[in-house]
């Protein structure tokens, strides 16, 4: 009778320790799987924080203003740059904007308002 | 025999078992009961790691929401020397002074040090870490920590100032509000692995308290317009310094503050004293003409002369006990709006005369100078003026003009504000409100009436003689299209360290309000040293009226969009 209770009481208290081994793995398990989220979590944190940084840096006025101010490679789009869309029935055309050619004879002895400076075709 | 012989032998095993036994259970006992804190802190102290856990600085915003300031996340570089060889030290050193561009001395030195952590350097760039990283050294590691890093470069860079190292503020806003700005650092006791490295099972932990956001009352727009417009002038003119304040005329609001010299505030560590001076309020000089508006504005307040009251200007000489007092172009008679327009110093001495130097003194202080207005940044300045018991036979002719006084361009912006809105001194504000991480207002700035300095109506005929100084005096590049302004022009020779005033050295500077009825924002301008043009209405009306124009027209259609908006809104609700 003894015996019995002394080996009941031996698995009962070797089932609450495995039990309790059990659970302390457990968490560390948990913890290592937490580490790994919370590294991808962060490295995402990060990523937006340089992002904002960035985009606030970009779209800032002073940078915008030096970028304007002749540190750019900006440039207005010349006449013959541009296409004009036209609606037709066969759908969407394009159309140059430059106006109508002048002949050889019209461009000598035809008078402009004033003077161009054309930007070089790159 | 052989049975007792056996027996004997077991018996000698099982009681040197028991007595291993014993001994076992006496150690145990010792163990449990006598050494047991000792073991368990040893324990404690492997398995668990105290950090502490540093808290978000808070965030600087203009007032339309537009961040001034960022945390960025970067590494910062350690080394643990005790753990390293000779070889492994040489290698470190030889690679890393390449790539974090730091003498060999510096690194051999640190890395000379037998200790199990020591910073190699802090807050390094993405580039500079990605590098390190590649490199690959052993007993080297990173720290994730935070960087403070401003978006906008250079703007605003004395009003918001920057933090340090630590993340501690150190000039402008960041050191004026630190305490808000940087929360408190939180604290854990985490688990340790067997490798030491640190698990996020904690046993206690206390959070961090986040520092809090500030929501200035600087535009970002309206400051990057007086700022662009300055620096136009400060190179145009070669000036020593500048300074530009934008204000509503009627809540004090700080719309804009900068000046020259100025600074990035990413490369602080680069910069001299001066660049990091906010002279608009902690600089004193004498403000020359612009201050004959406080001797106008006592003349009409006591009664004592009308806009139309005729004053011998003795074409061009006056003098006042043994100096002569000049005019910089000789007038006869003019009216008493003449002397304002036309900045007659002889015709605003006589004026001073008339009313007395008490008087004088009287409104000097009512308009707010020789004392500290409170506006709500480090470093501000009282100015210097004298009370009339010091004067000399001669400060009657040098105070009404704005000589032999020392005022800051706050204290100027403030008082002809004052005149802008009918007479009432306002307190200058540039923090609206303080908000917690959650965007609960903590604290909230609002306008604060210091005085009535004047009524409204002579507030109201000052500001039409301020009027005439644009349409018809020294202020007439002031003048805009399509937008009145009123103000006031001022060019004071600076006194030489020797004493005397000097012939090539001013100030030339520009005070006004536009629209000059009903005006939206008062302006100063005030150039150091400018050459080689250096009369104020020459030099800083024309940054005025760039200014003024701008901004006027940015401010209104900011309000138009706003009332549209909340139109909208309110059709949708309905």
């Amino acid at each position: 009778m003894r015996l019995n209770k002394f080996l009941s009481l031996v698995v009962f208290i070797t089932f609450f320790s495995v039990l309790y081994v059990y659970q302390q793995s457990e968490i560390i398990r948990l913890a290592y799987a937490g580490q790994k989220q919370h590294a991808v979590f962060q490295e995402l944190l990060d990523k937006n924080s340089v992002l904002r940084y960035s985009i606030e840096k970009n779209s800032s006025l002073v940078n915008i203003g030096s970028a304007l101010s002749g540190h750019s490679d900006f440039q207005m789009p010349d006449k013959y740059q541009l296409v004009k869309l036209v609606p037709t029935n066969s759908g969407v055309t394009f159309r140059e904007v430059s106006g109508s050619k002048q002949n050889l004879f019209a461009r000598f002895f035809g008078l402009n308002r004033q003077a161009e400076a054309r930007t070089v075709n790159p | 025999m052989y049975i007792s012989n056996y027996r004997r032998k077991c018996e000698a095993v099982f009681l040197f078992f028991l007595l291993f036994l014993i001994i076992c259970a006496f150690r145990l006992i010792y163990i449990q009961i006598f050494r047991s804190n000792y073991l368990a802190d040893i324990a404690r102290k492997q398995h668990n790691l105290f950090a502490e856990i540093e808290p978000f600085r808070g965030i600087i915003y203009d007032c339309n929401m537009k961040p001034q300031t960022l945390n960025l996340p970067v590494d910062s570089l350690y080394a643990a020397p005790n753990m390293m060889s000779n070889a492994q030290k040489e290698r470190a050193i030889t690679q890393l002074s390449g790539v974090l561009n730091l003498s060999q001395d510096y690194l051999r030195e640190r890395l000379s040090r037998k200790k199990a952590f020591i910073w190699l350097k802090r807050k390094l760039s993405l580039q500079e870490a990605e590098e390190v990283k590649k490199l690959k050294i052993r007993h080297l590691g990173f720290v994730r920590e935070s960087k403070r890093s401003y978006p906008n470069t250079y703007l605003a860079s004395q009003i918001i100032g920057f933090a340090g190292m630590d993340n501690t503020g150190l000039e402008g806003i960041e050191l004026y509000l630190d305490e808000y700005l940087k929360g408190t650092a939180g604290w854990g006791l985490f688990l340790r692995d067997a490798r030491q490295s640190k698990l996020d099972v904690y046993e206690k932990m206390v959070l961090p308290q986040e520092g809090m956001d500030i929501v200035l009352t600087i535009d970002q727009v309206v400051q990057y317009i007086a700022e662009r417009e300055l620096d136009k002038a400060f190179k145009a003119y070669n000036a020593k310094g500048a300074s530009i304040i934008v204000m509503d005329p009627y809540t004090g609001r700080i719309l804009a503050m900068a000046n020259r010299p100025s600074y990035d505030l990413n490369e602080y560590k680069n910069v001299n004293k001066d660049q990091k001076r906010n002279r608009a309020i902690c600089d004193l000089f004498e403000p020359g003409s612009v201050f004959k508006i406080v001797t106008a504005s006592a003349a009409l307040e006591e009664k004592k002369l009308s806009e139309e009251d005729q004053i011998f200007c003795e074409n061009g000489a006056y003098r006042v006990a043994n100096h002569i007092l000049h005019d910089h172009v000789p007038h006869g008679w003019l009216s008493f709006r003449e002397v304002i327009e036309k900045s007659s110093n002889i015709g605003t001495t006589k004026i001073a005369q008339m009313l007395g130097a008490d008087v004088v003194y009287k409104y000097i202080r009512l308009f707010g100078f020789g004392a500290k207005l409170g506006i709500d940044l480090p470093g501000e300045i009282s100015g210097m003026i004298k009370e009339p018991r010091y004067w000399s036979k001669t400060s009657i002719g040098a105070v009404p003009i704005g000589h032999e006084v020392g005022v800051t361009a706050l204290q100027l912006v403030s008082a002809l504000s004052a005149i802008a809105n009918g007479g009432e001194l306002m307190r200058p504000y540039i923090i609206e409100e303080i908000r917690d991480r959650q965007g609960r207002v903590v604290k909230k700035n609002s306008p604060h009436l210091i005085r009535r300095v004047v009524s409204g109506e002579t507030a109201a005929r000052v500001a039409k003689m301020l009027t005439g100084v644009v349409e018809e005096g020294t202020g007439k590049m002031a003048q805009m299209q399509g937008l009145t302004s009123a103000g006031k022009t001022g060019t004071a020779q600076k006194l030489e360290p020797g004493g005397g005033y000097s012939h090539n050295k001013f100030i030339a500077s520009f005070i006004g309000f536009a629209p000059a009825q009903d005006p939206v924002v008062t302006i100063i301008v005030s150039l150091d040293e400018p050459r080689p043009y250096y009369f104020g209405g020459v030099v800083a009306a024309p940054v005025f009226k760039s200014v003024a124009a701008n901004v006027v027209r940015y401010l209104k259609t900011k309000q138009a969009v706003s009332t549209q908006l909340r139109l909208n809104e309110d059709k949708r609700s309905h």
